[in-house]
């Protein structure tokens, strides 16, 4: 008797039952009641979708570059379950790096195509590495010391190190925001389609996240290293006990968040010609937002939110107003957590089971 | 026992003396010990100057704060008996550049306040951060000048400004407060004449919510209402947002207002409504009339958006002083470049040398009350009367506005605010 009453499920509350419901199938609906609402009121006066195509289109490119910051959290957080606050400013250095190889390499707007494709990955390749090695040192020198201390110990580490490395930006390039100069012409028209018009900034931030994912995804899931990850994310102690390096599991995982960073780094710099310091705060806060709306410690999570904000960010700009967009992404984002905690296709983790 | 008591009551007593001399004493300093007509001891009056020295409006406040120095200089750091000592302070902060952090404004001011030598405290830059430094100054009735600040609601009720304006920025029921530049009413009326005469049928305003930006942006309506221009829209923007493209999207008009200030990330603003509407004629007001807005080499927008830009700014360039037989200016300007090695400096400067000019001039019209602040006081608000400046002939009037209206009309050429002509504009 006792153990039937153990091993028996609780009966289902009816507000469990509402919240299940919602959760699977109620988030579907209330994603789509902004580009919904918004299509029929566009259908009702302009007879087409253009309008709203053009939002989607500038929520993607958005999204894209969200989604490869996003990245970074979510690989950090998977595999130690810190929440990496200084990643937003690895991004900005990134994008500062980058923006500072533009004259040595000779770029300018008005550069052959040739000559400026290859500065360009000259220069990925460079953001890159920088963000990737800043990254590591960052998680050698503040967060690995602490890896036995209460959370609280590395999470305030990690905003102070990303308070230190905005005023590291501030000594760099000053407090103002700084134009750079448009290399690729990222707002010209590059092709239309049922008059939505697609920007070569648009496809520049799409086509270098895809490749960047799916060789970060393949790596994860195939490498040995990537292997490692995935097992010092399920249970550190026994990926020890089966002769996992964890420490320089752990460095690799910052590596490849910095890797990322730093390409979206350069693609910022080159999509919106302008950097500032503060950049990585705001935009660090929105892919940390969605890598939790994706489902944080999950790869395809931290893409499908980072799209997700950005084209609620495209359509609240141009709909509702560029002042309320923080707003609308973040009741968004409380809406999805009520309902389903773990993000939209996370899973459990190790905390939270 | 009782004994105990009777000390324990006395000790309550003489405790709750001491904390009530101490709040007593705590008003004294508040006041700064010198609002009531007795006059500051010594001969040594300061006057502090509190500006955001940090971020893009680094340049304009560096600029005001050539000026003056210039004018200090001019007047031998010296008005009648007194020695006047002039501190720069910085309102901005590292993690707030640009712009005055109402922490570090509060701060600022109270620093001023417990000065017992504080004669003139000259600012804030942004209208923002003189809503927080004008209580704090009133109630220790120090008089105040900005060389910039143009929301209507720090002296008046017109329409632009927010309900309980200005009385809550003057707890002391007194004015203390004046400003060498027309208020935003003027610069709307300005922009609005511009736009209509450059063949505008309607505009597309986006503001940066500040207490500037905002506040113009309805003066902006209200003038484009009256000259029977459409306003198609008055949209606010997030300075952290990534970009403003959908933003950007959604003007439709043929002229566009950027009301804002260059650090709150007017540059992108304007790059981006630029690049998704390539006809569309843009305007910007005094807050971007700077190197960081308008020189690409800088940081500031590319040359073919500046191409497209026109300024507000309420100084005239130099010619046109010339035109007016306007001796001061023509003195500034020479003594400027003869000081500064340039005889094209920042917008701005002129304000600065007519800031620190009319604060000395206050002093010395005074004579020996030079060191009471209440008749320093009186002396700026009741009888700076047609007054003959660098900026021209105007006077102060009851609320602490200049009589002056004139704007001037800049467009951008190799990077810098160059002046075009005069504009003649009418608030209402």
């Amino acid at each position: 008797m006792e153990a039937a009453s153990v091993t028996a499920a609780p009966p289902k509350r009816r507000s469990d039952a509402v919240r299940e419901f919602i959760s699977r199938y109620g988030l579907i609906a209330i994603l789509l009641i902004l580009p919904v609402a918004y299509g029929i009121q566009d259908l009702g006066d302009d007879g087409n979708l253009t309008r709203l195509g053009n939002n989607l289109v500038e929520g993607v490119s958005n999204g894209a570059i969200l989604a490869l910051i996003a990245l970074g959290y979510t690989l950090v957080y998977g595999i130690i379950e810190l929440i990496n606050f200084a990643h937003g400013e690895v991004f900005m250095l990134g994008s500062l790096t980058a923006a500072a190889l533009y004259s040595p390499f000779g770029l300018t707007p008005n550069t052959a195509t040739f000559g400026l494709i290859i500065g360009l990955l000259a220069i990925l390749a460079i953001s890159m590495l920088v963000s990737g090695t800043l990254n590591v040192m960052i998680e050698r020198v503040a967060y690995r010391p602490l890896r036995s201390a209460p959370k609280l110990a590395p999470l305030i580490t990690a905003v102070g190190m990303s308070f230190i490395l905005q005023n590291v930006g501030i000594l760099w390039i000053g407090a103002s925001q700084k134009s750079v100069p448009d290399l690729i012409g990222s707002q010209k028209q590059l092709f239309e389609v049922a008059g939505v018009s697609v920007s070569r900034g648009t496809v520049l931030a799409v086509l270098a996240m895809i490749p960047l994912v799916l060789l970060l995804t393949q790596f994860v899931a195939h490498s040995r290293l990537g292997k490692a990850m995935r097992a010092t994310a399920q249970d550190p102690e026994a990926a020890r006990l089966m002769g996992i390096n964890v420490d320089t599991t752990i460095s690799v995982t910052f590596l490849l968040g910095g890797l990322m960073a730093g390409a979206a780094g350069l693609i910022t710099a080159l999509y919106q010609t302008s950097i500032w310091y503060f950049q990585g705060f705001s935009a660090g806060l929105y892919a940390f937002t969605a890598a939790v709306m994706g489902g944080i410690g999950n790869i395809r999570g931290a893409v499908l939110g980072g799209f997700i904000i950005g084209i609620i960010q495209g359509i609240s700009d141009n709909r509702i107003g560029n002042e309320w967009t923080p707003a609308i992404v973040f009741v968004y984002l409380i809406i999805i957590m009520v309902f389903r905690p773990q993000g939209l296709i996370g899973e459990e983790t190790r905390e939270a089971g | 026992m009782s004994r105990v008591r009777w000390l324990a009551l006395l000790s309550s007593l003489l405790g709750a003396l001491a904390f009530g001399v101490a709040a007593c004493g705590g008003d004294d300093d508040d006041s700064g010990g010198s609002s009531g007509g007795a006059g500051i001891s010594g001969n040594t009056l300061t006057i502090y100057s509190s500006l955001p020295l940090q971020g893009t409006s680094k340049g304009q406040s560096e600029a005001v704060i050539s000026g003056e120095k210039l004018a200090l200089k001019q007047a031998g750091s010296k008005v009648g008996k007194y020695t006047i000592k002039y501190s720069s302070l910085d309102d901005s902060t590292a993690q707030n550049p640009g712009t005055a952090d109402e922490a570090q404004t509060g701060q600022n001011a109270r620093k001023a306040v417990t000065d017992k030598t504080t004669i003139f405290y000259l600012g804030e830059f942004n209208s923002g951060g003189t809503k927080v430094s004008l209580p704090i100054l009133n109630k220790a009735n120090i008089p105040q000048i900005s060389p910039s600040n143009t929301y209507v609601g720090l002296t008046t009720d017109k329409p632009g400004s927010e309900a309980g304006e200005p009385q809550k920025y003057y707890p002391a029921q007194t004015r203390t407060y004046a400003r060498v530049v027309p208020a935003d009413d003027i610069q709307a009326a300005a922009l609005v004449t511009t736009m209509k005469e450059d063949g505008c049928t309607s505009v597309h305003i986006f503001n940066d919510k500040t207490t500037y930006g905002a506040g113009l942006a309805r003066n902006i309506e209200l003038a484009a209402e009256n000259q029977s221009l459409k306003v198609e829209g008055d949209d606010g923007t997030d300075r952290n947002a990534p970009n403003y493209r959908s933003l950007a999207a959604k003007v439709k008009s043929d002229c566009f207002v950027g009301s804002g200030v260059t650090g709150e990330n007017y540059v992108q603003v304007f790059k981006d409504v630029a690049a998704a509407n390539p006809t569309v004629k843009l305007y910007g007001p005094d807050g971007v009339a700077e190197e960081a807005f308008t020189n690409p080499a800088k940081g500031g927008i590319p040359a073919d958006v500046g191409a497209r830009t026109k300024i507000t700014v309420a100084t005239l360039g130099l010619e046109e002083f010339k035109k007016r037989n306007n001796a001061k200016a023509e003195k500034f300007f020479t003594d400027y470049k003869a000081e500064y090695g340039t005889s094209q400096p920042d917008p701005y400067a002129i304000y600065g040398y007519e800031t620190m000019s009319l604060a000395l001039d206050t002093l010395k019209a005074v004579g020996d009350k030079a060191n009471d602040r209440e008749a320093v006081r009186k002396q700026l608000l009741e009888n700076t009367k047609d007054r003959e400046s660098a900026l021209g002939v105007y006077s102060i009037d009851e609320n602490g506005d200049t009589t002056l209206t004139d704007y001037g009309l800049y467009t951008i050429k190799n990077g810098l605010p160059t002046f075009e002509k005069v504009i003649k504009a009418q608030a209402g």
